[in-house]
């Protein structure tokens, strides 16, 4: 009797920090923005996905941003039906589908996110540090610092070849910010991302998005890497 | 034997700034035109389109899809009416072409369309904010969007 009531409460305790956090989830109703498992695929979600949070985000700044929540993307998304001309009867033959759900700029006063307490926040930053997919497998990323003028030709390639600055916040050589709002902000990337899941995202975006905003590319090994390298260098501490 | 230098080098002073005038005023009213075939030039959109090889992209029909594709990738920039005023539209360096403008859209052949969505802008002498959806959108999704930006600006290419 006493063996048993001692393995009940090991394994009480083992459960206990899942539990905290699937009541967190719960209690903020954070299923409703975000997508917390790979099988809700029927709903657009308002907010990032987070079925993967352990494999993209760095976990010092994920329990900070639960702390003190700051814009990621500046532009939400209004899942409705934006204006658009009539439909015509051929039209409804080939008829689609789901709203795509059109963007907006945030309004000045509309809360980032809720925000949690020090002991919340851990709890919860632990548990969505869990959350990963079985992915491809990943690729080897260069770690090595850029110099400034491989740095300067990277910047170039992520502005002017694969036009990100026309969605993606950036920092431009004097440190000042820079670039669209309809992708999430790059301007903390190298505190907020994992290098390696740069890379992965870069190579197979949909092994994480059914549906991106974003352009898919074909871009080769070396400068999937050379954009984690040039990423991993814009931190908001660097912002002039 | 000094003087003789000196003018030499005087001579070849004169001829020099001689070469730079010319060079200069040849430089000013452009490869080999008047003046006056400057001013009666067509617009640089419009030239273009005259050089391009003619090409004639398959029809497509715009279809409830083709609206919805335009609207999760298109207005970003673009705008959810097509007018160039997307959420990113401020904040980019070059506006991005409101599809309504029939003006210029109609120096625009369907082919230049479908390259530009392509491509990108930069691969066909556009502005490089807008990028290549060639890897996202097939063939056939970017002819039909080529109709739809037709329908948008009620026009045709000249």
């Amino acid at each position: 009797m006493k063996t048993s009531t001692f393995f009940i409460l090991i394994g009480f305790l083992l459960l206990a920090p899942s539990s905290s956090t699937a009541e967190i989830l719960r209690d903020k109703d954070c299923g409703s923005c975000h997508r917390l498992s790979v099988a809700e695929t029927e709903k657009n979600f308002a907010a990032p996905d987070l079925h993967f949070a352990g494999d993209k985000f760095q976990p010092a700044w994920l329990k900070q941003f639960l702390k003190n929540p700051a814009v990621i993307r500046p532009a939400v998304t209004v899942i409705d039906t934006p204006p658009r001309p009539p439909v015509t009867v051929a039209d409804a033959n080939t008829a689609v589908v789901t709203a795509a759900g059109f963007l907006r700029e945030r309004s000045g006063n509309s809360p980032p996110h809720p925000s949690f307490s020090e002991q919340d926040a851990s709890a919860l930053a632990d548990g969505l540090m869990g959350l990963k997919i079985s992915a491809p497998p990943r690729e080897s990323t260069v770690a090595a610092p850029l110099s400034k003028r491989q740095r300067a030709k990277i910047k170039y390639k992520f502005e002017r070849t694969f036009s990100c600055i026309s969605c993606h916040q950036s920092l431009n050589l004097a440190g000042k910010v820079r670039g669209g709002i309809s992708g999430p902000s790059l301007v903390n990337a190298g505190n907020r991302l994992r290098a390696d899941w740069i890379v992965s995202w870069l190579k197979t975006p949909e092994a994480y998005a059914a549906k991106s905003r974003m352009p898919r590319y074909e871009m080769d090994s070396v400068t999937r890497n050379q954009f984690s390298q040039f990423l991993m260098t814009l931190k908001k501490e660097n912002v002039k | 034997m000094k003087t003789s230098v000196t003018n030499m080098k005087k001579s070849c002073g004169n001829l020099f700034a001689a070469i730079t005038a010319l060079a200069v005023l040849a430089w000013g009213i452009g490869c080999g035109q008047s003046r006056e075939e400057q001013a009666t030039a067509p617009p640089p959109a419009q030239q273009e389109a005259e050089k391009v090889r003619p090409r004639k992209l398959e029809s497509a029909r715009v279809t409830e899809n083709t609206r919805q594709t335009y609207q999760w990738y298109c207005a970003q920039c673009h705008g959810a009416e097509g007018k160039g005023d997307g959420v990113n539209a401020k904040f980019l360096t070059v506006p991005p072409r409101d599809h309504t403008k029939v003006a210029y859209l109609e120096t625009r052949t369907d082919a230049q369309l479908f390259d530009a969505i392509k491509f990108g802008g930069l691969a066909v002498g556009r502005a490089p904010c807008m990028p290549a959806w060639g890897h996202t959108l097939d063939d056939d999704a970017i002819r039909s969007l080529v109709q739809y930006i037709r329908e948008l600006c009620q026009c045709e290419a000249l």
